[in-house]
């Protein structure tokens, strides 16, 4: 990535902080609300593709936990293998994904994130959201997800002067655009 | 070929991170690192604070109206006002029952910390929890006001949680609700248990109460303020909910609706106590 790519990464990095901490915070449905890093970590896998998309959310992951009381570190490992996953998933697709894709893998990205990281957290002997709670948490993430995630792939494009339907993994780190 | 290599080459990449991730959690979990987290995490909080309380104000409403007070934000905080001298009074009626009767022989037999007369830090809700699976609040106080953490946190309603992070001009408050949060209560005839917050929206479970407890729904819960607990004595914590008896067993399940509504929280108060070392 050049400079400039950076730059606008961490302007963007940025921008989620405060539009999370600010705004999305505030917007509480039944307990729960949306996550804009999630939301970011989903948008990489679609746009940068599988390897580069899981360093983008180990990024994401480690800005995110700053902003919470939960283990350092914990949002790192769940965004790296939701990023992964979704960028797999979308590798399999020649062309740019389409809508019904994005959104498809918004869902499922949004609903796989939020299990696995109550998984996670259980693992490491974090004390457990309840059942009911826990889907309410996945249903709300999931949905503004899918709300927003073809304008945040369309940033990340932008971000990272990747090329709509360019081959994700292709040359967005490796010193420039893939246009 | 190619995408042999590059399937490798992504594999591997996977892997360094999830063990660059494992090694983070690992290494942040104790020690000093852990308190660089602390440290970072307070720093980062009293950074963006003033923009968090800039886009609180505008937005309350906006959150409002998500948690069901369509409508109603610019009475909020007229409204959290009134709350306060209802929880006061509230506060009053618990303390002239029978459960004062009680409370005034715990504290004559005990010498138990007394609420009244506690220095108070008042302070606005400036963030609701950055994740979902962490309930905690971010208030528009800090060190440089005298919060430090331990902190009982109220609001006009009653008992609110604890500080568990402090920086210059912001603090984390645990509310009671996380499953992390466990409160000291007392209840009915003078039964104390253990209050264990379920996750926002749930009600408190209180833990090891006897069968034979006369613990009945409405019932009021406060704070208990024995030994070395977390809070002083005599805060509404708040009502009884439900009653269970299991047969076969020797406790009874107790739920506890919480008296303040934490979804809607604005402004509260840190007691400036800690608890007995």
């Amino acid at each position: 990535m050049t400079l400039r790519t950076w730059a606008r990464l961490a302007v963007v990095v940025l921008a989620a902080v405060l539009v999370q901490v600010g705004l999305l915070n505030q917007i509480v449905i039944g307990g729960a609300h949306p996550d804009a890093f999630l939301m970011l970590a989903i948008s990489a896998g679609l746009v940068a593709g599988p390897q580069r998309g899981a360093i983008l959310g180990f990024t994401l992951g480690l800005v995110a936990d700053v902003f919470v009381q939960t283990p350092y570190g914990l949002s790192s490992l769940c965004y790296v293998l939701v990023a992964f996953a979704v960028g797999l998933a979308a590798s399999t697709v020649a062309a740019r994904p389409t809508l019904g894709f994005q959104a498809a893998a918004a869902l499922l990205g949004g609903i796989g994130g939020t299990l696995l990281f109550a998984g996670l957290a259980t693992l490491i002997n974090q004390p457990s959201v309840p059942r009911h709670q826990l889907a309410v948490v996945a249903a709300v993430v999931a949905v503004t997800c899918v709300l927003l995630v073809n304008p945040v792939c369309r940033l990340l494009e932008w971000t990272l002067a990747v090329a709509p339907g360019a081959h994700r993994d292709a040359g967005v780190f490796a010193g420039g655009s893939a246009r | 070929m190619a995408t042999s290599r590059r399937n490798t080459s992504q594999r591997l990449t996977l892997v360094i991170l999830l063990l660059a991730s494992i090694t983070v959690i690992t290494v942040a979990y104790k020690g000093e690192a852990r308190q660089v987290i602390v440290s970072v995490r307070n720093g980062a909080g009293d950074a963006v604070a003033p923009v968090q309380r800039g886009i609180a104000a505008v937005l309350h409403p906006v959150g409002n109206l998500f948690a069901g007070m369509a409508g109603y934000g610019g009475a909020l905080g007229e409204n959290q006002r009134l709350q306060l001298e209802v929880g006061q009074l509230r506060h009053q009626l618990v303390e002239a029952g029978q459960a004062e009767q009680q409370l005034d022989q715990l504290r004559s037999e005990q010498d138990l910390p007394f609420v009244d007369g506690i220095p108070e830090v008042l302070g606005e809700v400036i963030s609701s929890p950055s994740s979902n699976f962490d309930l905690t609040i971010e208030i528009d106080c800090g060190t440089s006001n005298g919060v430090g953490v331990g902190m009982p946190v109220v609001s006009g309603a009653g008992l609110v949680g604890s500080v568990i992070s402090a920086g210059q001009h912001t603090a984390i408050v645990q509310v009671l609700t996380d499953p992390r949060s466990e409160v000291g209560v007392r209840f009915g005839t003078g039964d104390v248990a253990v209050a264990v917050g379920q996750g926002g929206g749930s009600p408190l479970q209180l833990q090891d109460v006897s069968e034979t407890s006369l613990a009945s729904r409405g019932a009021a819960v406060v704070t208990s303020g024995l030994d070395l607990a977390a809070y002083p004595a005599g805060i509404p914590v708040g009502t009884v909910s439900s009653v269970r008896h299991t047969g076969g067993s020797l406790t009874s399940q107790v739920l506890v609706t919480p008296f303040v509504n934490l979804l809607v929280l604005q402004y509260v108060a840190v007691l400036q106590w800690f608890p007995p070392a």
